[in-house]
């Protein structure tokens, strides 16, 4: 089998790439516009001719391509090309994705992500209420770090609105790098004072594994890091520092084959490995196969118009279902 | 698809020639071989080759049923099965051999040799050569390694650690036997764990005066990470290490504490499923790793699909007697071919043989553990192995 063509299909919101073989089998990996132009020259350049099966390999050939330029944009076109690759392996194999990982049908414990969204008060809790009572999420996170009085108002309705799916409902913040690692110490021990938290995540900057570590130290939640890290460079000082207690892999930064390197190397740590959110919740075909995956992220349980989806978000857990490959299918209007 | 059953073998075989190294220098010619097959109701079989006798009855009730493709949540039941007790000893020996025998399934469900199903490129691995070779005479020393460099192999890897004068003159021997394929010859030894850390600096530094090493191999015992570390430190050579740790959580003590640079890797590590975990906890620290040598050379298919593998060690003792297998040594690689998983198939005729009328011969595995192991040096007795001299 031989890859013969990458085309990519613009989207108001993002692009579609597929990637198609003599045989007549196709993969797709949904991704930003971004990335679309350096993936279809990566893929012209590495992909295609070679054989689509060949997953990790090609992925060592497309990083050692792109690792040595350190080019964050050329990374996450190999994100890209890799998460159409293990589409496409799927669908030769006619099973699911999560079955040709090795794994068992996912029903990955999920959280709800307002994701910088919802300006006001009441439509932040009317979306965590409606995630709660039609998906069963009772686990938020919350954008925070403008206002503290603000912010723990906010966090109150989420934890309110996500207890109609539990008396224990999981809350997590994200400061978006708003404070340094000493302001955080501050504040979040003030916010603990009200809330439990699970963790918190976007304090400091990313690279300060220092910085982290110290607040890992004075705080009960979980440092969460590794959102928008696009290589598994990144993560080992945070590894090596003991600085992130919860790893966060974006497999659309990262790809599925480095996402599962990464959720081994943090296994061997005992950390807990969360999923941050992709297009099409297709991080849930890849939950089953890391014993330490904890949760996945849901911004959006539904597809966007120009998609369709077997992955559904019911019950608190993102559900893969039988359709063979990723799971999702280009509507064609 | 489901797992209906399952069959252990045990045999004994006598292998063409005897292994030793520096814990049992006048080595063995008795391999105790056994093998795991994994039925399904589809008709297909999945084997592994030695799962050592362990018991995997209690651990085969956690997965019977279940489909044989899901490798690594079958992986995560069994481990998550084990949890009290832990994934050690027999135990951990029946999971891998379980585990190797579902992923042998999972490639041969989908038509393709297991290297495929991993996602490798191409079925070749680099591969360098092992003689376990302390029992060995020095011309059968050369014959081994001119053998392998006929095979176009340009490494390899001397068992060392009793003997400073004899292991020099071996050391020049391998270099030289090497030298057809590569005239530099990457030359490795292995002490399995004899010395203490120090004696290891001393050894190895006075080696070094006249070899530039690869790499050391075990130079101190499995655990002590401190002590690997400081060889480390303290030597030319890279320290290699982990084949007798078993688990992620073993080897997670050398990676953390920077005591290898390279880390041996095999089946015996909870299975394809968790020496992949070594591997990518390894690839994510920069440090490499080499797949340890297996019956057939079945392993290959598995260190073709990792990340950060350097070279596959090849011996050639000749314990195949009962096997059929699609790979090759050739042009100093081991070059699988297209027949489905693991490519190995067993010869029934001739294992129900061996079981029949077992073979004799001297000696067999375990090693122990020799005599001033770590404390001081006793090197091989006139007549222990072929090149000891008498102290007349």
């Amino acid at each position: 089998m031989k890859i013969t063509a990458a085309d990519l299909f613009r989207q108001p919101d993002g692009c579609i790439l597929r990637l198609s073989t003599d045989s007549g089998v196709t993969g797709i990996a949904i991704g930003t516009a971004a990335a679309a132009a350096t993936a279809r020259r990566l893929a012209k350049s590495v992909l295609v001719g070679a054989d689509p099966r060949a997953v990790t390999g090609l992925w060592q050939q497309m990083t050692r391509a792109g690792a040595s330029r350190g080019d964050r944009s050329r990374r996450r076109a190999a994100a890209l090309l890799d998460l159409a690759l293990w589409d496409l392996k799927a669908r030769a194999n006619r099973e699911p994705l999560w079955r040709t990982l090795g794994g068992a049908r996912p029903r990955a414990h999920a959280y709800a992500s307002c994701a910088g969204r919802f300006r006001g008060d009441d439509e932040l809790s009317a979306w965590f209420r409606h995630m709660a009572s039609a998906h069963g999420l009772h686990a938020g996170k919350l954008t925070v770090g403008r206002d503290d009085r603000a912010d723990q108002g906010r966090i109150a309705r989420m934890r309110d609105a996500l207890s109609q799916a539990s008396p224990y409902p999981e809350l997590m913040i994200d400061a978006e790098r708003r404070w340094s690692a000493d302001q955080a110490v501050r504040r979040l021990r003030a916010m603990e004072r009200r809330f439990d938290l699970v963790w918190v995540e976007g304090i400091a900057r990313a690279s300060d594994a220092r910085g982290l570590k110290r607040v890992s130290d004075s705080i009960a939640g979980a440092v969460c890091v590794g959102a928008g890290f696009a290589g598994i460079s990144q993560f080992l000082p945070h590894l090596r520092q003991r600085s992130a207690d919860v790893v966060q892999i974006d497999i659309g930064a990262v790809g599925i084959t480095a996402a599962l390197q990464i959720a081994d190397a943090a296994y061997g740590l005992e950390l807990p490995v969360t999923l941050a959110a992709v297009a099409g919740n297709i991080h849930a075909q890849v939950a089953g196969v890391m014993p330490n995956c904890m949760s996945v992220e849901i911004v959006d349980p539904d597809p966007p118009s120009w998609l369709a989806s077997d992955l559904r978000v019911a019950g608190g857990r993102a559900i893969a279902g039988d359709l063979p490959g990723n799971g999702l299918r280009l509507v064609t209007a | 698809m489901k797992i209906t059953g399952f069959r252990a073998e045990t045999y004994l075989m006598k292998m063409d020639r005897p292994v030793g190294d520096a814990n049992l220098p006048g080595g063995v010619e008795m391999l105790p071989g056994s093998i795991l097959y994994l039925d399904t109701d589809a008709g297909l079989t999945g084997i592994s080759l030695g799962y050592g006798g362990a018991a995997v009855e209690s651990l085969f009730s956690v997965i019977e049923g279940a489909d044989p493709r899901e490798t690594v949540a079958l992986w995560i039941r069994m481990n998550d099965f084990l949890h009290k007790a832990g994934n050690e000893g027999a135990a951990c020996a029946a999971l891998s051999a379980i585990d190797m025998a579902l992923w042998d399934l999972k490639a041969k469900i989908a038509g393709e040799p297991l290297w495929r199903t991993l996602g490798a490129k191409e079925g070749r691995v680099k591969a360098y050569a092992s003689g376990l070779d302390y029992c060995l005479s020095d011309d059968e020393l050369f014959a081994f390694y001119r053998r392998m460099a006929e095979r176009g192999i340009r490494d390899g890897k001397l068992k060392v650690g009793l003997d400073l004068k004899a292991d020099l003159r071996r050391l020049g021997i391998m270099r030289d036997a090497l030298g057809i394929a590569t005239p530099r010859p990457g030359l490795m030894i292995d002490a399995n764990e004899y010395w203490s850390p120090k004696q290891a600096v001393r050894y190895v530094r006075q080696l070094e005066r006249k070899f530039k090493l690869l790499w050391v191999e075990e130079p101190a015992r499995r655990w002590d990470y401190h002590g690997l570390a400081l060889v480390s430190r303290q030597v030319g050579a890279k320290v290699a290490s982990g084949e007798n740790l078993h688990t992620l959580r073993d080897v997670y003590p050398l990676i953390a504490n920077r005591a290898v640079e390279v880390l041996n890797v095999w089946t015996g590590q909870s299975g394809v499923t968790g020496l992949r975990q070594i591997a990518h906890m390894a690839h994510v620290h920069g440090i490499e790793v080499s797949m340890m040598n297996a019956q057939a050379n079945y392993m290959a298919q598995v260190a073709a699909a990792l990340p950060n593998h350097t070279m596959m060690e090849v011996v050639d003792p000749g314990r195949e007697h009962c096997l059929r297998f699609d790979n090759r040594v050739e042009d100093g690689h081991i070059v699988m071919g297209d027949a489905p998983g693991f490519g190995v198939e067993v010869d029934e005729a001739k294992l129900r043989a061996l079981q029949a009328d077992p073979p004799t011969g001297r000696g067999k595995f375990p090693f122990p553990r020799r005599e001033g192991a770590g404390l001081y040096l006793v090197p091989p007795a006139p007549g222990e192995v072929p090149w000891a001299r008498g102290q007349a």
